[in-house]
């Protein structure tokens, strides 16, 4: 960045990293997940999580939202920190921290009410608006992802009956309507047709430099096309991290090689 | 074929009934659903015939007090009951370790087995006369005269009555309601669920808002069995209730009756009505029952379709 724009910035008195993972190890029981994970999140990029199933991606994403403290068994070493503070400190509010880390899921999960109240959902239970507020943040995030013109004569009814993709969009309108700084996704497109994952795609690159986000993804594919850094982990490890054009063009690891170019996988 | 016999069955009882039932229904008229008599007369002595049909001089039969004293009781159980039986559920659920809510759940199960006679006679000793001597009178005396408040003012009595009966249905109706909560909170999935979580809504949140909305529709169905228990609950109610035939109670700690405790504490009596005409009476007062219940159910059946449209649809697609 420009020097002049960077004094400018009005994120300039905030760490540039958001989020830091400092010899971050995870185990349920007696089965290690993750071994010593050394990352940082640069604020306002995207950052891929790839690699083979059971590899630990998900997990490392549902420690950051604290998701994974209530399983049974769950235990970390080392320390997850958003803007510089543990998310295991002590006087560290649970929710208000999951109202500054959202996070999207593998497949739509509406809740049982309408669509009007499935955006403001969080908004109502953090209390940041009521009444007439609730409107206007649901519009406003519908129109944030594009859904509003086709279902804004709806907005009372059930969120069922909407197709896959609207359905996934419109949690994404709910996990944006409580102004989470980063944002979690797991798999967000892996339930949806090529056209949804396209809009969610095309989405996700205008939620940055607002927002920080740290995609889960099995496709490559996607991982080139949104992401500005990618980490690759296999087998509980941190192998390789660095801008996606650079890992996947020039891996410096045999190991990422062979899983980018599709021999392991 | 199998599948027609709990309906043949229902429509055979009702047929029957009524057909015993008919020439109670002629004579007492509507006087039956309204009126707050029940006197069978003089049953050793003269027969008076009305519209044909024979019975004692004297007798008047109005089973409003047992009518309203059903829906009084059943109500109250209801509402001590669901709330109680949802939150269990929860805890069983989504709160407690396992090896506890197994036992918990054993619990529940077996006090579903408990014989209602037991909890009747449980009622009657211990339970009415504790509620009576320390409960109901510190309840009483600081409650505003004003209108609802004021039903849980005046004498409390000796432990027989509305209170007492609706908190004994209501022990009956839990294992129903918590067995069947706990099932359906079970098969919601973890994907909505989660969803709350990562949104920051609290446990109890997540709960209200997901877990019981997702199974809205088959709580008000257990409620519903639950309800069809208390209202059909005979042996406990007449053995708590007091018995009360003629008057509805002025305050919530009063003696009452219900249709069911009517039925079986009037039926030895009703045989010594040589004209048959008591027995016929009895019969009306089962149409009467039978009736009231279809007419929850229909209602229930109604209350399900109306707010199912938010509802997750059946079996989850998530």
């Amino acid at each position: 960045m420009d020097p002049i724009l960077e004094a400018l910035d009005p994120d300039r008195t905030r760490p540039a990293d958001v989020l830091h993972s400092k010899g971050l190890s995870l185990a349920f029981g007696e089965k290690a997940v993750l071994s010593d994970v050394n990352i940082s999140f640069r604020r306002g990029t995207i950052t891929a999580l790839i690699g083979p199933t059971g590899c630990g991606k998900s997990t490392f994403l549902r420690t950051i939202n604290r998701m994974n403290d209530k399983v049974s068994g769950f235990r970390h070493e080392g320390d997850v920190s958003l803007e510089g503070e543990s998310i295991w400190a002590p006087t560290r509010n649970l929710l208000l921290l999951r109202r500054r880390v959202g996070m999207l899921f593998q497949r739509p999960n509406p809740f049982p009410m309408s669509i009007k109240d499935n955006v403001v959902a969080g908004v109502k239970a953090h209390q940041i608006a009521k009444g007439k507020q609730l409107d206007v943040v649901a519009e406003e995030r519908l129109r944030q992802v594009g859904l509003w013109d086709a279902i804004k004569d709806r907005l009372n009814e059930s969120p069922y009956r909407l197709s896959g993709g609207q359905q996934q969009l419109l949690c994404l309108a709910r996990a944006l309507a409580v102004g989470p700084e980063v944002l979690l996704l797991d798999e967000p497109t892996s339930s949806l047709d090529p056209i949804s994952t396209e809009v969610v795609e095309a989405l996700l690159r205008e939620l940055t430099p607002a927002l920080t986000l740290i995609i889960v993804t099995h496709n490559l594919g996607q991982a080139r096309r949104v992401s500005d850094n990618t980490m690759f982990l296999y087998q509980g490890e941190l192998v390789e991290h660095g801008p996606t054009a650079e890992l996947f063009e020039h891996p410096r690891e045999a190991r990422t090689e062979n899983y980018v170019t599709g021999r392991i996988g | 074929m199998s599948a027609f016999v709990p309906l043949v069955a229902l429509v055979l009882t009702v047929l029957v009934l009524a057909f015993k039932a008919w020439p109670a229904i002629r004579v007492n008229g509507a006087h039956f659903l309204v009126g707050s008599s029940w006197k069978p007369g003089n049953v050793y002595g003269a027969v008076s015939t009305t519209g044909g049909v024979a019975h004692p001089l004297g007798s008047s039969y109005g089973a409003w007090p047992a009518i309203a004293g059903t829906l009084e009781s059943s109500a109250l159980a209801i509402i001590i009951a669901v709330p109680i039986s949802i939150g269990a559920a929860f805890a069983l659920t989504e709160r407690l370790p396992r090896w506890l809510a197994e036992i918990l759940r054993s619990a529940i199960e077996v006090l579903a087995g408990v014989p209602s006679v037991l909890l009747g006679l449980w009622g009657a000793l211990t339970l009415g006369p504790l509620l009576a001597n320390d409960v109901y009178p510190i309840v009483a005396n600081h409650m505003p005269n004003v209108p609802f408040f004021s039903f849980f003012r005046g004498p409390t009595g000796h432990g027989e009555g509305l209170l007492t009966s609706g908190i004994v249905l209501a022990l009956m109706i839990i294992p129903i309601v918590a067995s069947t909560t706990r099932n359906l909170f079970a098969q919601v999935p973890a994907l909505p669920k989660e969803g709350g979580e990562a949104l920051g809504m609290t446990d109890w949140e997540v709960g209200r808002k997901i877990t019981i909305p997702w199974v809205r529709a088959g709580i008000i169905g257990a409620t519903v069995l639950g309800l069809g228990r208390a209202f059909g609950e005979t042996i406990a109610v007449a053995m708590i209730s007091g018995s009360l035939l003629n008057t509805i109670t002025p305050n919530i700690y009063g003696t009452m009756g219900t249709v069911a405790a009517t039925l079986v504490t009037q039926l030895d009596s009703a045989f010594a009505d040589g004209t048959g005409f008591e027995v016929r009476t009895l019969a009306e007062l089962a149409v009467v029952l039978v009736v009231v219940v279809l007419i929850v159910n229909t209602v229930a059946r109604i209350i399900v379709r109306r707010t199912g449209h938010l509802a997750a649809p059946v079996g989850g697609v998530i």
